[in-house]
């Protein structure tokens, strides 16, 4: 049994492309993470903002204002001017201050925030709401942050589905790995094993430390890529991360939960196990 | 305990290493197969611990047809067995306590247990003082006697011996002899291919003659 644990170049090798294959999921996983929370920020106070005409005189956008302010649907209504659309843009993004202040205009229209009731509300319902103030001339565009947070969880979706598939193929060549390294192993202690049989060895017996060296292989590189997947998400920030300026919500990581990390742990011991199996099937035949 | 009915084997054509070998070991009994190089001997015992399956017949090991059992059941007869390989097979990269404790360890002795009875058997063909040497340390004479002890370590009920003493000198091959007897006298059924007439002259017993696969019995006195 000594020789199992050798440590060989084929078991850094191996434990390479183990690693390599788990952070890329980790890395997609943490990238979904990410969209999912902000779709459910966004979702949480669900707001509709009527953009309206530039110069719509203010007993026109007074009326308007009455309008929304009387639906059922809404809560509290907010009239922002220009001006404070221009200062609130600065707050998001100061790197585009400049280009804003050399425009010598104001191109931001004056707009009316609608907060809803009740965040449960079919999206049917507002949509109707929308289109019966939308009647009204004056209103331009209307921005309705549902639809926002929607797009954002499903842009979270296909991360986490590249994620799986980009991954899956890595694992897949991950299995062929211990599979051979085992393979390796098996071939190398050729003697060993048939004294072990001529002694009356049980099959189990002598596939177990096979076995626990894929497993252990599988675990050690998916507890590695664990390491990688956080030191990415935590220097990400520090080099790439101010560069993305705003986007940086968007492109941003967030750690995996508990269930995914054990997950990634767990499916590392799979790979191993089902790597090293099937090698055991094909050049340990009992 | 060991019954052969109709046994014959053959590697190659046209040549047989066995056959129609009939032959009936009863528990207890120890017995010598002898007969010229490549007459089978080897093959004869191969057969009863199932490393060669024969062309035709039956083997029956304590009742048992071990050409009816799935190959992973042979395991439950061959712990039953010490075997004493022709060429040794011992593992090179592990020390002389493993290579004779390695028949324990597959039957999940505790450790304290297989120490002891490792030591025990290694003090039986003399060689307690080198217990932790690889065999390449080991002369052959040595090599040979650490594969006897491998064979005796586990108390097994039959000891097959291909050729034990053929790297040792009389006095030794006499002490090895010696120490079969003793172990025949425990209960184990044994069996050895020699090729030494003299050291069967002087234990006497049951003696099967081989040639060219044919097997014949002979008293010698
Ligand atoms: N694996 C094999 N493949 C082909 N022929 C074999 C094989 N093993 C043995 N034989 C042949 O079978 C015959 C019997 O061989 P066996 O090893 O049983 O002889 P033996 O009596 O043990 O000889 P020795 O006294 O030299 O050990 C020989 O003719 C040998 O060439
Ligand atoms: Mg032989």
């Amino acid at each position: 049994m000594n020789s199992l644990w050798q440590f060989k170049i084929r078991h850094v090798f191996s434990l390479t492309i183990i690693c390599l294959s788990f952070v890329i999921v980790g890395v997609f996983l943490s990238m979904s993470n990410n969209l999912r929370f902000r779709a459910r920020e966004l979702s949480k106070n669900l707001r509709v903002v009527f953009y309206l005409h530039k110069d719509l005189t203010a007993s026109e956008r007074g009326l308007i204002d009455d309008e929304i302010r009387h639906s059922p649907l809404v809560d509290s209504v907010r009239a922002v001017g220009p001006e404070e659309a221009s200062e609130k843009f600065i707050e998001d993004f100061p790197e585009l201050k400049d280009i804003l202040l050399n425009l010598n205009i104001n191109p931001f229209p004056p707009s009316i925030e609608a907060s809803l009731k009740d965040p449960g509300l079919p999206t049917e319902k507002i949509i109707q709401f929308i289109a019966e103030v939308k009647k009204n001339s004056g209103v331009e565009d209307v921005q309705f942050n549902r639809e926002w947070a929607e797009k954002i969880r499903s842009l979270g979706r296909l991360t986490e589905a590249i994620g799986f598939f980009l991954g899956g193929i890595l694992v897949l060549a991950s299995f062929f790995i211990v599979s051979n390294v085992i393979k390796l192993n098996v071939l190398a202690r050729k003697s060993e094993i048939e004294i072990l049989r001529l002694v009356g060895a049980t099959n189990t017996f002598i596939r177990i430390p096979f076995l626990l060296e894929g497993v252990i292989l599988g675990v050690a590189g998916s507890c590695l890529s664990l390491f990688v997947v956080f030191f990415l998400i935590k220097l990400f920030p520090l080099y790439l991360g101010s560069s993305l300026g705003a986007l940086q919500e968007i492109v941003g990581f967030r750690y995996l939960t508990q269930t995914q990390v054990l997950a990634l742990i767990f499916g590392g011991g799979c790979v191993g196990f089902l790597g090293s199996l099937s090698s055991l099937a094909r050049f340990l035949r009992m | 305990m060991i019954e052969l009915y109709h046994v014959w084997k053959q590697y190659q054509k046209p040549l047989w290493a066995l056959s129609d070998v009939n032959l009936s070991v009863t528990r207890g009994e120890f017995c010598f197969i002898t007969g010229p190089s490549g007459s089978g001997k080897s093959t004869l015992l191969k057969a009863i611990y199932r490393e060669v399956i024969p062309t035709e017949g039956q083997i029956i090991i304590s009742g048992i047809n071990i050409q009816r059992i799935p190959d992973h059941k042979i395991c439950a007869i061959r712990r039953q067995m010490g075997i004493v390989f022709q060429d040794f097979r011992l593992l090179f990269h592990k020390r002389v306590f493993d290579n004779v404790s390695i028949a324990l360890r597959v039957l999940g002795a505790p450790p304290r247990d297989m120490k002891r009875k490792t030591f025990i058997a290694l003090r039986m063909v003399n060689l307690q003082q080198r217990l932790w040497d690889y065999p390449s340390q080991l002369s052959y004479g040595e090599q040979q006697r650490v594969a006897i002890a491998r064979a005796i370590v586990n108390n097994p009920r039959i000891l097959l011996a291909d050729e034990p003493t053929g790297n040792l000198d009389p006095d030794l091959a006499h002490e090895i002899f010696g120490l079969f007897r003793v172990i025949n006298k425990q209960g184990t059924t044994v069996i050895i291919c020699t090729h030494d007439k003299e050291l069967i002259r002087r234990f006497g017993g049951r003696v099967l003659y081989l040639h060219e696969g044919k097997l014949h019995e002979k008293d010698v006195g």
